[in-house]
């Protein structure tokens, strides 16, 4: 066994939020550990062992014969979907758009499945936020809404909030007044001051309460939507909110249970963040799971104007967010060839099943593990973070550096590339050819 | 395409004393060379009108903030497809995207190539997220780019301030400019976006203290206006003054510009921020007492930040005025507190002819404009997309070259709308072609200190935009004939054919490495991004010189 290499300052993309100093134990090619790193950080990681098959129909092939049927297969649909699974560096993100931008192709990530009705809320009103180190530094009042920070973002109360001291809080914890909320079964596992407990089918009479207490103080002798009790919870929490310097309103994105999902929820929390700025500071924040999928949002803005749920077919990219997700689409069988990028082991079960009945285009670290794509063209690349250097966004989309602490023999951003520039070469002979019969 | 000439165009390049003459533009490997062999490819431009390239020198087109702006706007982009252009090149493949007044990133990079702009700086970047505009500017096709860092309510520069320790804090902005690949030193509403942070929504004077009382605009401009000075970046500071967009502001802008006389400064957005008010306390303009300053002070340069009717998008690191314009307005707001460095605010805006406030804004831009002395020192912006796209830069140099569509439209928003501004007292100014061409590209280039842009004299980047005259100059100057970008034709009979990529554009100070032990243990206490993930490596290209003005 060789001496174990340690590089530090490595990014993590367990969870959104992104801690970057990782301490990334190298021995014999393998990752025997991640110094700091929680249990999903852990589990991210892994020992960076991938495989590395390229496959097309099942049988083995060069690299340069499955881009070949790769850029064939996805030229020769006729409703092309291009796919963003989790676990793509920014620059795979950008590299994946431009094959759909192409191809006109359907666009979507893992984003429409998950936070998707938040964004949407946000696209309706706006928000008011701020990246994670200004609750660090200022907030002396948070709500944690029903957001379960152990185990979905298990060190964001000890790098972001409340635990370490900031500017303004010079006393870390002791600095703030934390306040969980917990909706039923959702409970916002973290070391509270105040735990309050609603039943989930008054979450939204309690948010908009809380809104109304906010912008009016006299609005709480008025709250006939809510019991007695409740009443007087959401006065409290309102006073104390409002004793606040800054506060924090934190809450899950993409919460595991899809029944409080709903955009009135979403609406209600960018709402009540924003008109608790009229009478002291707040920011809210959603937070987003692993895997850079602030980054595909971002990216995906930046090139087509959305975030997700893109429909490039007349030749620009359309926002199709209510009937044009990957899951509708798949449903109505709108789709004949997919190109999935990403780890496909980040994709929900019931898409897997929907793409299994389609042709498939699989490139991603252990692509050749996703048994829906056995019979299409699997490339499998290293993963980026661990095998491939890049950008990746935090939660709040602040930019991180990934670094590799592993060789690769591929990575999925070249890839992506090299199959774009095949697409591009067929499509223009294509064009020739079809330019010179009109012309004879 | 190693060689052109574009032979026999009027040529119009002030910062070599060309105006208007018959000249031949020899191109060579991407720069202007004295001449060419008789044999090399030739561009007849005969009757036509050859510039440098566009340079803007203030936009917001590449950044964390303006994906802000493009995530909250759907609805606009699906009223503004853009579909991928038609380009010769098998090398870069054509992108689609979306239009509206925040276009998506390829977009952007042809619609400012198509208008001849060959040039962009992003005028406000936060540091943490330079990452991201970066890569924004990696897919903005054809234009050099480049942006400027905002620190003028950076938490660790107010600490130096705060200590009085100048020195450090020049040696800091120049380790925060080199560490992120920023271009220029960008200071917004010095202290009152912090205030904002700790809760205060009042106006920010130049004396307000910030916590302490040595901590106050004047003392955060003058440290930093002197940090870029000592260290001879290219441009100056780049100054947005408090209390953008409240009545009186004026006298604001007028304490700031004399707090730091003597001193070069760049004033932006002079507009925003040229506001008075009437003894009954209505908004009146304050262009002359701006303008009576900035003519008869050398040192001081600016840029309009002129309003167009038409709808808008304000994006600034100016948060409270987003939330005040939120407030006043009841449009979407959306706003993001970015850690130790700055505010970023996003509210869409409609400029309406029929409304007081922002008739008067476009008054006032353009009585800036006609009251300029010095074409050099005062040049075209809209601040886009705030003041209205870059995209009606075409309509805006009508507004200035053409007197008799000037009037019209001051009649048509009426002289009730517009009392009490120059504009109506006959300012019959008619901008030449030459001072077009100063406050497109040889002013913003001069200002910028790139000594290779905004002129086509020997050794110049092969940036040429070619003009088919028209005597409506809105016509004209937005649909050029030809535009070459670094030796390449990108613009043929007025359609975009090439998109090559772009230039970055930022410098690298050098600065006491002693300065960043104390940095570090800063990050440490107060920071979310470790110290050594914060510098952003793997630039394109070489910085640019600092130092030898």
């Amino acid at each position: 066994m060789t001496q174990p290499s340690v590089t530090g300052n490595v990014t993590c993309l367990g969870c959104g939020c992104a801690c970057d100093d990782i301490e990334v134990v190298v021995a014999s090619e393998r990752i025997v550990d991640a110094r700091n790193a929680c249990q999903l950080g852990r589990q991210w990681f892994g020992d960076g062992q991938v495989p590395s098959i390229i496959r097309v129909d099942g049988a083995d092939v060069g690299l340069e014969q499955a881009v070949g049927s790769a850029a064939t297969r996805l030229c020769e649909a006729a409703r092309p979907l291009v796919y963003l699974a989790p676990g793509l560096s920014c620059e795979a993100q950008r590299e994946a758009v431009a094959v759909a931008d192409l191809l006109r192709a359907r666009l979507d990530s893992i984003t429409s499945a998950t936070a998707l009705i938040g964004i949407l809320a946000g696209q309706e009103h706006g928000s008011a936020s701020a990246t994670l180190g200004e609750l660090r530094n200022r907030a002396d009042v948070l709500l944690f809404w029903g957001v379960d920070l152990e185990a979905r973002y298990p060190r964001f109360a000890s790098r972001y909030a409340p635990g370490p001291p900031g500017m303004f809080t010079p006393e870390g914890r002791r600095s703030r007044t934390v306040i969980a909320v917990d909706i039923e079964r959702a409970t916002a596992t973290v070391d509270s001051d105040v735990r309050v407990a609603i039943e989930a089918a008054d979450e939204l009479a309690m948010l908009t309460a809380l809104e109304a207490c906010v912008r009016s103080p006299d609005a709480s002798n008025n709250l006939t939507s809510l019991a007695e009790r409740s009443r007087n919870t959401a006065r409290e929490l309102a006073t104390a909110l409002l004793a606040a310097r800054y506060t924090a309103l934190v809450y899950d994105a993409e919460p595991d249970d899809r029944s409080v999902r709903t955009s009135a929820r979403f609406e209600a929390l960018t709402s009540l963040g924003q008109a608790l700025n009229d009478r002291t500071r707040c920011a809210a924040l959603a937070l987003r799971a692993g895997g850079n999928r602030s980054g595909a949002d971002s990216v995906l803005v930046a090139q087509t104007g959305y975030p997700c749920a893109i429909d490039f077919a007349r030749g620009f990219p359309r926002y199709v967010p209510h009937d044009g997700t990957v899951l509708d689409i798949l449903r109505d069988r709108d789709v004949d060839a997919a190109l999935v990028v990403g780890d496909p082991m980040g994709i929900s079960s019931d898409l897997a099943h929907s793409l299994s009945n389609v042709r498939s285009v699989v490139i991603g670290p252990h692509a050749s593990d996703a048994a829906w794509g056995a019979r299409g063209v699997i490339i499998d690349t290293g993963i980026d973070g661990i095998h491939v250097s890049g950008t990746a966004l935090r939660t709040d989309d602040v930019p991180l550096p990934l670094r590799a602490t592993l060789s690769a023999p591929r990575s999925t951003a070249e890839t992506i590339r090299a199959v774009a520039s095949n697409v591009r070469r067929t499509l223009l002979n294509a064009h020739d050819i079809e330019s010179k019969a009109l012309g004879s | 395409m190693n060689q052109l000439r574009i032979a026999d165009g009027s040529v119009y390049d002030p910062a070599n004393a060309v105006d208007g003459d018959a000249r031949d533009i020899c191109i060579e490997d991407g720069r202007i060379v004295a001449s060419l062999p008789d044999s090399a490819p030739r561009l007849d431009a005969r009757g036509m009108v050859v510039m440098p390239g566009g340079v803007d020198m203030h936009c917001h087109v590449a950044s964390s903030s303006v994906n802000v702006a493009r995530r909250l706007l759907p609805e606009e982009h699906s009223r503004h497809p853009a579909t991928a252009p038609l380009l010769d090149s098998a090398t870069e493949a054509p992108r689609s995207g979306a239009d509206g007044t925040v276009p998506t990133t390829f977009t952007t990079g042809y619609r400012y190539a198509g208008l001849g702009y060959t040039t962009v700086f992003d005028a406000a970047v936060a540091p943490i997220m330079a990452r991201s505009a970066h890569s924004q500017l990696d897919d903005t096709p054809i234009v050099d780019g480049g942006f400027f860092a905002l620190l003028g309510n950076d938490e660790y520069l107010l600490r130096l301030v705060d200590s009085g320790d100048r020195e450090r804090a020049r040696e800091y902005a120049a380790w925060v400019l080199a560490s992120v690949g920023a271009y220029a030193i960008k200071i917004v509403n010095p202290a009152g976006v912090e205030l904002w942070k700790r809760g205060t929504k009042e106006r920010t004077d130049l004396d307000t203290a910030l916590g302490s009382s040595r901590v106050t605009p004047r003392a955060i401009l003058e440290t930093l206006v002197d940090a870029v000075n000592t260290l001879q970046l290219p441009h100056a500071a780049h100054i947005h003054c408090n209390n953008l967009g409240l009545p009186g502001n004026s006298a604001t802008t007028l304490a700031t510009m004399a707090a730091l006389d003597g001193r070069r400064a760049h004033f932006t957005h002079l507009q925003f921020h040229s506001y008075g008010t009437t003894p009954e306390g209505r908004w009146r303009s304050a262009a002359r007492e701006i303008m009576d300053y900035v003519n008869t002070h050398q040192h001081v340069s600016g840029d309009v930040g002129q309003v167009m009717f038409g709808p808008a998008t304000t994006i600034t690191a100016d948060a409270p005025v987003e939330y005040l314009l939120y407030k006043s307005s009841g449009r979407k707001w959306a706003n993001v507190d970015i850690e130790l460095e700055t505010g970023c605010g996003v509210v869409p805006h409609e400029y309406r002819d029929s409304n007081a406030v922002a008739a008067l804004q476009w008054a006032i831009g353009l009585e800036l404009f006609l009251l300029s002395s010095d074409p050099w020192r005062l040049v075209l912006s809209t601040d886009h997309p705030n003041g209205g796209s870059f995209k009606s830069y075409p309509e805006l140099i009508r507004l200035l070259m053409d007197r008799t569509y000037r009037d019209e439209q001051i009649a048509r928003v009426g002289k009730k709308l517009l009392a009490g501004s120059a504009l109506t007292d006959g300012l019959g100014r008619e901008y030449s072609l030459s001072e077009i061409a100063i406050i497109t590209r040889a002013g913003p280039a001069r200002m910028l200190g790139l000594r290779d842009k905004g002129h086509l004299g020997v050794g110049a980047d092969a940036d040429v935009t070619i003009y088919m005259p028209d005597d409506n100059r809105a016509t004209m100057f937005s649909t050029p004939r030809y535009v070459v970008k670094g030796g390449v034709l990108t613009v043929e009979e007025g359609h975009l054919r090439r998109a090559p990529t772009g230039h970055r554009l930022y410098v690298r100070p050098s600065y006491d490495q002693s300065v960043t032990h104390d940095i570090e243990r800063y990050f440490d206490q107060y920071g979310t991004v470790r110290f050594a993930n914060y510098p952003v490596a793997g630039l394109r290209g070489s910085p640019l010189p600092v130092g030898a003005r």
